[in-house]
């Protein structure tokens, strides 16, 4: 042992370079690996722990206006698969009449509501996870404002309206198994009931929530039908207990899918770069391995000497990654820690990241054993002799004209003779690439103001939201005198939602979203089809296509006023506002059942958009006003907020990643061509030429990969982050780029990151000296 | 045309070549024996600037090549010098014919059609036509070694230096080879090699023996003599002495 350990120590001495560059990737590797599973474990934990005391609905129906007290309690008393049920009273109050240090909340889309702690189940925890408490003048704030406003215990809270002003003090944060994350629109405070009482005679509407906990192995989809059946309060949102926990998953989870993500193609990137390094070494050792081979050294006993050097890699950098991924899973999982806590079951992030690594340290070892056991397979003589089994990597020829450019023919010409060697780099070249630019183009696309089509609506500027209110009516008709002579404003279009009720694939009626106005304004870009034209004619959201299970040129029944009208199917669209599920079809709704009037707004050129949202919120003080861009990056606040921290690291790790392949194959390469530098250093080539000839070749893989990579960032990242948002009502996402940062910044930065590297890294050429290479 | 004026070489710690003064003229073909680890290859690099000396200097026509920088090395070696190894190092992504031409390309003195037609002599003259788009591994060893000296001869050099030219050849190579060199210093090209084959040095005109880094011996060949008989004699002297 202590023999084989000399040698290992005398190898790590002659291959310096090349051992901490391994070493570096598989350490990154083992941290991502563990780091990963670390953020899956206390995700998993945290929302088990969070669900475990806070006992979520396995059925939420959201629902404004009055309902049939005693019908509803008949249906509960003739279901018996309903284990518990609940009424919550939440008090919607305007986001303009809620002031939160000394700033309204106007500008959130976030609909805000007052409720009292829970009895039976569907708790509001606070931040200990223990069901939170308020006395008369405290408030409790949704975790959210946390970490959007940086509320803080102490801090007030003022609800405004008219005359009446109520001042709530901050003695708690509030943990809510339902509607924590950004993605859930709605978001409960905690308020005593004496206050509750109080503030509801002032100000605010009610909108109720039915829940339901079911017995064990009922199904939702039971409920549902039944619920619906016997007519039960219904016209707002639905959500079943599985609906909920997908929507935790994704908001949290996607860090978690992303890093494992990374860490699996770090890990094929190592591999094929140890493999390549074992290679490279194993071929040079030929002779050696030959000599011990004859003197009657076994198979066995030659790879134990050899693998004992990537051994003890594989343990240094699986206790370096363990050990460093502590601090970097949670630093990924701060976020799904403030919103869910700890959790019950803290022993998951040790034991799945454990797990992690020893798979990463034992796929590894796997790859070493057969590259090894190929290598061994030479006879005595074939390795003696230096035998290579390798085909000819054939001939470039020189140009007939003359070497003009000398170092770039040269260079060229043993690339593409060499190419495959490149391979390797070339793949951690194109993954740099994508990894920058991916995340990059997510942003951009969001940013650009055509992301509005996702949005269900065409290119605009301002969003006015006129709800919550008795007088609905008047309201939109104010707004609409007012945009119709304000001279700043170019165009605008008003459009009605209201519920009603369609026929599913399984003939059950279900209650959609509606929206109705005049779809030529703000043309919207259809996945198939075409907007609806007269008043036959319905178009769908992707989500609710695909849970209608309709198509183009389907046709659908629909009841509106107890009613059936058909209609077709003109086409659907993509939409990721409320949860997805929205229509479009010229269906005018009486006034009372108008949910809310939404009027898109464009404004003339030169007109700031600030300027004018604060100009119509001042006049149009009981709507909710909101810029577009903004409206935008708070419905996806949970998808991006995640995504910026991914950026950043996404681009440090591809700028090390690429800093460290091109040191470490220049190492390699430069071993490997020790020979062909000698020639050329004899012929006349200066090192300098040397050093120019491999940084072509550097240079000329990279600009490939890069191309490649940013198509790929286009290409698949329009597929993956049609992925990532199709649960969300967005399939087909077209990239929009940034062209300046994507297709020249960024490949430039990468290249000028290589260039640096390779001025540094060819230095290496002046230590093969002709002497000692000629006279070898 | 070079003087070599007391140089030595310490490479860590060990003095390689010790004060070692000689000159080699135009037209001159000097052979450097020796047994082996006695520092001839050494003693053949560190005269064509391949290699650093630690002391005195190697003055090339009047040029102290010993002071030259690296690329001013580089391109003294490309105009001035050919050289020549015992295992024909080549190019493997070059033919044989492109690897000949490559310097001349290089040093862009000439047209490449130039360059071309040249090395199309040269291989005819080493009677080695027809080899010109193979690959380096699918020739023989002597025709390898002449491709070798064709590449070396192609920028028409002062001076051709050969490091064990036949050390890797059989008999029939490597009667090829010492004829076309015999034949080269015939039309005036000055040659120095290092061998250990005693037929190899009786080509030469001048042999020096270095031992333990020195020049122990030197022997400079009368017309009309039998250099090999000559030669055994004189190395006989050094191995009594050993």
């Amino acid at each position: 042992m202590k023999l084989l350990l000399k040698l290992v120590q005398k190898d790590f001495k002659r291959n310096k370079v090349i051992t901490t560059a391994l070493a570096i990737f598989l350490i990154l590797s083992a941290i991502f690996m563990a780091g990963g599973l670390r953020v899956a474990g206390i995700m998993s934990s945290s929302m088990k722990g969070l669900n475990e005391l806070a006992v979520p609905p396995d059925y939420l129906q959201m629902h404004k206006g009055t309902y049939d007290e005693d019908a509803y309690q008949n249906f509960i008393e003739t279901h018996d698969y309903i284990k518990d049920s609940l009424i919550v009273k939440m008090l919607n109050i305007r986001n303009s009449n809620i002031i939160i240090n000394g700033k309204t909340l106007e500008k959130y889309l976030m609909e805000n509501g007052f409720v009292v702690q829970n009895e039976g189940f569907d708790f509001l925890l606070n931040t200990e996870n223990q069901i939170a408490v308020v006395e008369k003048g405290e408030v409790g704030v949704p975790v959210y404002y946390v970490e959007e406003l940086g509320v803080e215990v102490g801090d007030t809270i003022t609800l405004q309206e008219g005359d009446y002003s109520k001042e709530l003090t901050v003695t708690t944060i509030i943990r809510d198994s339902t509607m924590n994350t950004a993605l859930a629109t709605s978001k409960r405070f905690l308020i005593s009931q004496a206050d509750h009482d109080e503030i509801s005679l002032h100000m605010g509407k009610y909108e109720y929530l039915f829940e339901f906990l079911l017995e064990d192995g009922t199904s939702t989809s039971v409920l549902e039908a039944d619920y619906k059946d016997a007519k039960m309060p219904s016209n707002g949102v639905v959500l079943s207990g599985k609906a909920i926990t997908l929507i935790n998953a994704f908001s949290y989870g996607l860090i978690a899918y992303i890093i494992i993500a990374i860490s699996f193609l770090l890990i094929m990137i190592a591999v094929l770069c140890l493999s390549y390094i074992i290679r490279a070494t194993m071929a040079e050792e030929n002779y050696t391995i030959g000599e011990m081979k004859a003197i009657g050294f076994s198979g066995k006993a030659i790879e134990k000497l050899y693998q004992i050097k990537y051994i003890m890699l594989i343990v240094v950098a699986v206790v370096i990654g363990y050990l460093a991924a502590i601090p970097f899973g949670n630093f990924f999982s701060s976020s799904v820690i403030l919103y869910c806590g700890n959790g019950v079951r803290e022993w998951m992030k040790w034991v799945f990241s454990f797990i992690g690594v020893i798979l990463l340290g034992l796929i590894v070892m796997h790859r070493c054993h057969r590259i090894m056991r190929k290598n061994l397979k030479s006879t005595v003589m074939e390795l003696m002799r230096g035998e290579e089994k390798k085909k000819k990597e054939g001939h470039y020829s020189l140009p007939s004209a003359g070497l003009k450019h000398r170092n770039l023919t040269i260079a060229l010409g043993e690339l593409k003779c060499k190419w495959k060697e490149y391979f390797v780099i070339f793949l951690v070249f194109v993954f740099s690439s994508f990894l920058i630019l991916f995340p990059m183009n997510m942003r951009s696309t969001v940013n650009n103001p055509s992301f509005m089509t996702y949005m269900g609506v065409g290119e605009c500027d301002i969003r006015i939201d006129i709800q919550y209110n008795e007088n609905l009516m008047e309201q939109k008709e104010a707004a609409q005198t007012y945009l119709e002579n304000d001279s700043e404003i170019e165009t605008y279009a008003i459009y009605q939602n209201g519920y009603v009720e369609i026929k599913n694939a399984d003939g059950e009626f279900v209650d959609i979203r509606v929206q109705s106005g005049d779809e030529s304004i703000f043309p919207l870009e259809y996945l198939n089809g075409s907007a609806p034209a007269g008043s036959q004619e319905i178009a769908l959201s992707y989500l609710n296509a695909n849970e209608l299970g309709k198509k183009v040129g389907d046709s659908i029944t629909i009841v509106y006023k107890e009613e059936e009208h058909p209609f077709i199917v003109s086409g659907i669209y993509q939409d990721i506002t409320y949860g997805g599920m929205t229509a479009k079809a010229g269906i005018y709704f009486d006034v009372e059942d108008v949910e809310v009037y939404i009027i898109y707004v464009d404004v003339k050129d030169g007109v700031s958009f600030d300027k004018k949202t604060d100009e119509l919120r001042s006049i149009l003080s009981d709507s909710k006003i909101t810029q577009i861009n903004e409206f935008i990056s708070q419905t996806l606040v949970g998808v991006m907020d995640n995504m910026s921290l991914v950026e950043g690291a996404s681009i440090s790790i591809s700028i090390v990643l690429s800093m460290l392949i091109t040191v470490l194959f220049l190492q390699l390469i430069t071993a490997k061509e020790h020979s062909a530098i000698a020639i050329k250093k004899a012929i006349g080539f200066t090192n300098r030429d040397l050093r120019i000839q491999f940084g072509i070749r550097i240079l000329v893989i990279q600009v490939i990969a890069i191309f490649i990579g940013t198509l790929l960032s286009k290409f698949l990242g329009e597929i993956i982050f049609g992925f990532m948002l199709s649960s969300m009502g967005a399939s087909k996402i077209t990239m929009l780029i940034n062209p300046i940062t994507a297709y020249l910044i960024c490949p430039v930065a990468q290249l000028l990151v290589v260039f640096l590297t390779v001025m540094v890294g060819t230095k290496v050429v002046r230590k093969y000296h002709i002497r000692n290479q000629i006279m070898e | 045309m070079i003087k070599v004026e007391q140089i030595s070489k310490t490479f860590k710690d060990t003095l390689v070549l010790e004060d070692i003064s000689f000159e080699i003229k135009k037209g001159e073909f000097v052979a450097v024996m020796g047994p082996s680890g006695s520092g001839k290859s050494t003693l053949l690099y560190s005269i064509s600037g391949m290699d650093s000396i630690s002391e005195g200097g190697v003055l090339f026509e009047g040029t102290n090549i010993s002071k030259l920088n690296e690329n001013e090395l580089s391109k003294f070696r490309l105009n001035k010098m050919g050289f020549v190894f015992q295992n024909a190092q080549m190019l493997k992504n070059l033919s044989i014919f492109d690897n000949i031409t490559l310097p001349g390309l290089v040093a862009n003195k000439e047209t490449a059609e130039d360059i071309r037609e040249r090395a199309a002599k040269l291989m005819k003259r080493m009677e080695i036509e027809g080899i010109e788009e193979r690959d380096i591994r699918e020739v023989s060893g002597g025709q390898l070694q002449r491709a070798s000296i064709c590449r070396a001869m192609i920028n028409n050099p002062d001076i051709l230096f050969l490091d064990e030219p036949t050390g890797a050849l059989n008999s029939g190579a490597t009667d090829q080879v010492l004829s076309i060199l015999e034949d080269l210093n015939r039309d005036g090209m000055t040659i120095m090699t290092v061998t250990h084959d005693p037929r190899v040095a009786s080509k030469a005109r001048k042999v020096l023996y270095i031992q333990d880094g020195k020049i122990a011996g030197c022997k400079e060949f009368q017309k009309g003599v039998d250099r090999e008989r000559e030669l055994e004699e004189w190395l006989i002297g050094f191995q009594k002495k050993a």
